[in-house]
């Protein structure tokens, strides 16, 4: 039961109602009849709604969009669910009962097999206002900008679902966003009243928490690259000290506002790359940070640093090779190369390392060959036998039966297909009822059996009598009938073994 | 490979070698049989530190049979991961040595660092900065605060530092090479105090490898290396900047922040001095009864009272009695109040105020009547005194400590100092923030005694150029001068010369901000992976960034690439460095605005795809308006002939290099450099390059315009994206052992080193 959105009667009216509509299209209607707290329960009842609604409705378009992303993917599957679900044979919820399913349990980074893509470092770029000629601007968003925008900053989509669309129109909402301080990048000062001053608190502390949480790589860690630094008051300060907040300019202060912006613009964009699928919240990279990267991780520092230090002071062409052999690539004309990328045709390679084997063995086995003369056939031996072997000779007679795709036409075994993968399907569910043991399993098996039969007079038949018509041979349907017959069999056994423990 | 040169066996433990590493091996056995001091340039990416330490060991070895030749040798480079890569590649030698001649060498070779690298303890190891971390070690380790504990047995001491000293010392560290995680992993193994361990270990440890600071500055050289052996080599490597360092070192700045802090140190002195009167009176006497009797014995310093240590060089320290006048605590006391006074008086000026030690001195002596012999004596007195108070957390007296300091230096030195008084920066003229700096002009003041004191000392670095700058600068007379090149098959390195401007009149110009940006957008479409640009200062970066926003260039660069930028924080930069490094290596490619002289500039490297092209926009010279650097050019000009220009644009040249250099660091590497500004092509400004960028510089790349570059770059790139093969580089810049052998190619070698 999924609950698409719901609806309260206003609050003038005698009657105290909400209405919850669900996503198959049905609605129910709860009346609040008590008298003394009707109305503080419907507001209560609203709040959480109003709280639960939001996660609810990514869970559920998240499975439409799974459905609609399996059949967009599959061809095959498409098919079936066009054979089966479109012309009624089984239902949408039998047809889904046992895909989902597997889809819940197979590891989800073999479902997920589609690439994550990542995002561009120039997205807000490519917004580009426009002049509606009355002194407004105007804003192109995608479907894919505003995606780019959430997972680049989870701050501003907990913001969204937050407040669209119980406060503010999706339109209000990125109208606001166009006009806070938060979208343009000099943010100094940032009002209160705007709701995305809070985007950039956070984000403001979330770069701290980045900084405090240090680098991982002791090579690029400036922090302790000095091993011992002046202490104060020592030394020559060639650059002027820094200047405190205080006498900073405005300008000054909003110029280093950008830079801080574009390094924390870049390190989100390239988060938003990594992160795999869910979006970590600040809680979560926080916990890591600690657990992660505290003083006392000593222990865990080292291996990382050695390696570095180690790839540090390696001088690889000073060391003799030892990889495989490679066979150099030798170009002809290198600027063809260097120039475009030509299609190429997936192929099976074989390593370098195998055709200079495969060439050193066969040389080998040249080197060593020496025809053994006594032992060859006459050539009329050797004729007579060739010719037996060709198309047409004796020998060949058995195999000249024609392939089934020399005889039948294209279309005609395109709908064959369709019908086995069909019926394959059908016959899946037939079988997986068996053993029979509980009255849900019963109950499935009789409505499969009917499905079976409707199948075999709503598709096959009709099929049948088309390849009659075309004057093909009609032993092409022969398997399928032969497993319906199967099933048949088995079903009717099924029964009478069921009335007989009945009587 | 095993290598004869010059009749001393050296193992090098690769299979192959490069020609130029041949030749400096030789140079550097020269300069070693010389017994004298070298200067000797190669660029980065060559094997420089793994050449130097086979060929030092190797030396080591036979001096073994030979005594008293070399003993010992001290690495002192300039950041941590290269402390830790040197002593990585010794490990590589030893394990080399190990395998060759089947028997385990008692070598052993260490890395000292500061406290908060080594430190063990949890509570103080736990802390965040190197300053917080002496503190609390010197907290719990001090002398006195030991010897309470006999008294009173809660007084909380450091346990890895008791258990060192009541064992460490009479066990010597086993043999092998000590890096700094193996020096805690051993610390932690048996219980003692890594960093006293390592201290103490440099003594007799055949290699030690730290940084500058524990030679040149005096303040630590004097406590960590004052008793390592004469007959050592000491090697400064990446010692491009080793000048900086030196007067560094030297140099102090006071604000009316330091005197106010000063006071309140002065006022906490004066009550402890009058508590400890009224109860343990006889420990000030017995400190009065040791000053008559001279410094000698107040001298014996402990080794964990570092705060406590002179500023001056070991052989300026008088070795006589503390004046009369300053040495009751009281007097001593009423003295730096006077001092202190005279010091805010000097502060309130309202113009600026320059003036040269001896005249500070004699002004000083006519206003508050203060002698110069107390001021040079003012250091050690200030340290016996907080010794004899037990003061227990050091840190909070930096300021006394810094403007005692202060005294000693300025009353010890007449000459290659100068006093500068501003009352306000210059940027902002309306607020008041007076500055008393007193700055060192004359590095060879304090690497002096590391010249005179060692065997050898070997100044090495990729950018060196031009080589006599140094000699005269550090006033030391080498052995040898040597500048190696990058032999290649193919040149790995495009350079391009931009012919774009930006001196500084012209360089706010809108013209001028929005070529860099078509550059830089350019650029960023054709380079694969990681672009870094440098920009001559910060503030010049941020006015850029910011009109590149303006003018939406940035958001165009950022279809192609991320974006990161160095900022003031380095925090912060470290951040976006590793970003940067994740966009490179996950092949979105990223671009990386940094600035010259900045640390990024100084201590990363962007090897291969982290660094495809370096653009350097703009000369980088340094701030010429500040008074401090006006004096040091007069100096540089009066003392050793050096004019304004020259080394101004010496210093601007060794810059620049630094910043392209970062991107090739082998000769399996490739990038292009981009010189933004045609002022490089002038003869001046390219003589001072090094010569192994020198070599890439022909008519074709100069004054080239943007589109230009372009094309260039693209034919370049592609060319280079092809396989890199070790059949090509042998023979030429790639040598097996037979090949090194031919007579033909050792007459190759001899030339390779370019003497001056």
């Amino acid at each position: 039961m999924l609950l698409l959105y719901f609806k309260i009667s206003p609050d003038g009216k005698a009657k105290i109602q909400l209405q919850l509509v669900l996503h198959t299209g049905e609605s129910t209607t709860f009346h609040f009849a008590n008298e003394s707290s009707a109305l503080k329960d419907r507001d209560a009842t609203k709040e959480l709604l109003q709280q639960l609604l939001p996660k609810f409705k990514k869970k559920a378009n998240k499975e439409l969009e799974e459905k609609n992303r399996m059949l967009q993917e599959d061809p095959v599957l498409f098919q079936l669910y066009k054979d089966l679900v479109v012309s009624q044979v089984i239902s949408a919820e039998e047809f889904w009962a046992n895909r989902l399913g597997g889809i819940n349990n197979t590891d989800p980074a073999v479902v997920n097999n589609k690439q994550e893509v990542g995002i561009s470092g120039a997205f807000l770029a490519d917004i580009r206002p426009q002049t509606d000629g009355c002194n407004g601007l105007r804003y192109n968003l995608t479907a894919d900008i505003i995606e780019s925008i959430f997972r680049t900053y989870p701050a501003v989509k907990q913001k969204y679902s937050e407040n669209v669309p119980h406060n503010l129109t999706e339109k209000e909402f990125w109208t606001r966003f166009f006009q806070s301080h938060y979208f343009h990048r000099d943010r100094i000062n940032t009002g209160t009243q705007d709701i995305f001053s809070e985007c950039a608190k956070q984000d403001e502390k979330g770069l701290k928490s980045l900084v405090i949480q240090g680098v991982k790589n002791p090579l690029v860690d400036l922090l302790s690259l000095e091993d011992k630094t002046l202490d104060e008051g020592y030394g020559i300060c060639t650059t002027l000290p820094s200047t405190s907040n205080a006498n900073k300019t405005v300008k000054e202060s909003s110029n280093s506002a950008i830079i801080k912006r574009f390094n924390h613009h870049s390190a989100m964009v390239l988060a938003a790359g990594s992160r795999k699928g869910e979006a970590p919240t600040d809680q979560a990279s926080e916990t890591s940070s600690t657990d992660g990267n505290s003083r006392d991780s000593d222990f865990f520092q080292p291996p990382v640093k050695k390696v570095k230090l180690q790839e540090a002071i390696e001088y690889e062409d000073l060391q003799r090779e030892n990889r495989p052999k490679t066979v150099a690539l030798n170009l002809k004309k290198s600027d063809r190369y260097a120039h475009g990328p030509v299609p190429l045709q997936s192929q099976h390679y074989t390593t370098s390392q195998d055709i200079i084997n495969s060439v050193n063995y066969i040389r080998h086995e040249m080197m060593n060959y020496k025809p053994n003369l006594t032992e060859v056939l006459s050539s009329t031996a050797a004729s007579s036998a060739i010719a037996a072997l060709s198309p047409g000779g004796v020998l060949m007679q058995a195999g000249a039966q024609q392939a089934i795709n020399q005889m039948v036409p294209t279309e005609v075994q395109g709908e064959l297909k369709h019908l086995y993968v069909a019926a394959g399907e059908l016959l899946r569910h037939f079988w997986s009822c068996f053993p029979v043991n509980t009255p849900f399993l019963e109950e499935k098996v009789m409505k499969m059996k009917s499905n079976l039969e409707r199948f075999q007079v709503t598709k096959l038949c009709p099929f049948q009598e088309k390849i009659q018509r075309q004057y093909l041979s009609t032993n092409l349907t022969g398997h399928l009938e032969e497993m319906l017959q199967t099933a048949y069999s088995k079903f009717h056994i099924w029964q009478t073994r069921r009335m007989m423990r009945k009587t | 490979m095993k290598l004869n040169i010059e009749g001393l066996l050296v193992y090098f433990p690769y299979d192959y070698i490069y020609p130029e590493q041949y030749s400096y091996m030789l140079e550097l056995k020269r300069t070693l049989d010389a017994k004298g001091h070298g200067v000797l340039e190669m660029p980065s990416g060559t094997g420089k530190t793994i050449s130097l330490l086979s060929l030092i060991v190797a030396y080591q070895r036979v001096s073994s049979a030979f005594p008293l030749d070399v003993t010992k040798l001290i690495y002192c480079s300039r950041t941590v991961p290269e402390i830790e890569k040197v002593v990585e590649e010794l490990r590589k030698l030893m394990e080399f040595y190990a395998k060759e001649t089947g028997e385990r060498n008692n070598f052993l070779a260490l890395a000292l660092s500061s406290r908060k690298n080594l430190c063990i303890h949890p509570e103080v190891s736990s802390l965040r900065f190197g300053k917080e971390v002496d503190g609390k070690c010197h907290s719990l380790t001090a002398s006195y605060i030991r010897a309470q504990r006999h008294v009173n047995p809660n007084q909380p001491v450091c346990r890895f530092y008791e258990e060192f000293d009541a064992v460490g010392r009479q066990v010597p560290l086993p043999a092998g090479i000590y890096n700094l995680d193996d020096l805690k992993d051993f610390g932690r193994r048996k219980g003692w105090c890594p960093y006293y361990l390592a201290r103490y270990a440099i003594l007799h440890a055949n290699i030690v490898v730290y940084s500058y600071h524990y030679l040149l500055d005096p303040k630590i050289a004097d406590l960590v290396s004052k008793e390592l052996a004469k007959k050592s080599v000491v090697v400064f490597d990446e010692a491009h900047n080793i000048d900086n360092v030196c007067i560094d070192s030297m140099s102090v700045n006071i604000t009316r922040r330091t005197l106010d802090r000063c006071q309140n140190n002065v006022d906490t002195l004066q009550n402890t001095i009058q508590k400890i009167k009224e109860t343990d009176a006889a420990k000030l006497r017995e400190e009065y009864r040791r000053l008559v009797e001279g410094l000698k014995e107040a001298n014996v310093a402990r080794e964990t009272d570092i705060y406590l240590s002179n500023p001056v060089l070991p052989d300026e320290i008088l070795k006589e009695a503390v004046p009369g006048t300053i040495r009751t605590a009281e007097h001593f006391v009423g003295f730096l109040r006077r001092f202190l006074e005279y010091l805010k008086s000097r502060l309130r000026v309202h113009h600026v105020v320059q003036e040269s030690a001896p005249q500070f001195l004699k002004d000083i002596f006519d206003k508050v009547c203060i002698d110069r012999k107390p001021l040079r004596f003012c250091a050690e007195r200030l340290q016996s005194l907080l010794r004899t108070l037990e003061i227990a957390d050091i840190a909070d007296f930096s300021a006394v400590t810094l403007i005692s300091n202060f005294a000693t230096l300025v009353s010890t030195y007449s000459q290659g100092f100068t006093i500068i008084i501003e009352p306000f920066e210059d940027r902002t003229p309306t607020i008041a923030n007076p500055v008393l700096h007193f700055s060192c002009m004359d590095p060879s003041i304090a690497i002096k005694p590391v010249f005179q004191r060692f065997q050898s000392v070997i100044i090495t670095s990729g950018t060196l150029s031009p080589l006599d700058i140094y000699p005269r600068i550090l006033d030391f007379r080498p052995v040898t001068m040597a500048s190696f090149t990058m032999t290649l098959n193919t040149f790995n390195v495009c350079l391009c010369l931009v012919a774009l401007s930006s001196k500084f009149e012209t360089r706010e110009d809108f013209a001028v901000i929005r070529n860099y940006g078509n550059l830089l957008l350019e650029m960023s479409a054709v380079v694969p992976d990681g672009i870094v640009a440098f920009f001559t200062s910060y503030v010049y970066m941020e006015n850029i960034v910011a009109s590149w926003y303006e003018q939406g260039i940035l958001e165009n660069i950022q279809r192609n690439k991320l974006i990161f930028i160095e900022t003031q924080d380095a925090a912060e930069t470290s951040m976006a460095l590793e970003k940067y490094q994740e966009a490179c290596e996950n092949g979105r490619g990223a671009i990386l605005l940094s600035v010259a002289r900045g640390k990024v500039s100084e201590g990363i490297d962007f090897v291969h795809h982290f660094g495809r092209a370096v653009i350097m926009f703009g000369v980088p010279y340094v701030y010429t308006q500040s008074r401090i650097l006006k004096a040091r050019l007069e100096y540089l000009r009066d003392q050793f002939q050096i004019r304004e220009n020259d080394f101004l644009t010496f210093d601007a040249m060794r810059h620049a290099a630094q910043c392209v250099g970062r991107a090739i660091r082998g000769k399996t590497d490739y990038g292009l450099m981009i010189f933004a500004d045609k002022r490089y092509a002038r003869a001046d400004k390219r003589g001072k390059l090094p010569r192994w960028i020198q070599e890439h510089i022909n008519d074709g790349s100069l004054n080239l315009t943007v589109d230009e570059t372009v094309q260039l770059s693209k034919h370049f790139l592609r060319q280079m994206a092809q396989p890199f093969r070790q059949e090509d580089q042998l023979g030429l810049s790639l040598l097996t052992l037979e090949q090194l052998e031919s007579e033909e190619m050792l007459q190759k070698i001899t030339q390779i080193a370019h003497q001056t």
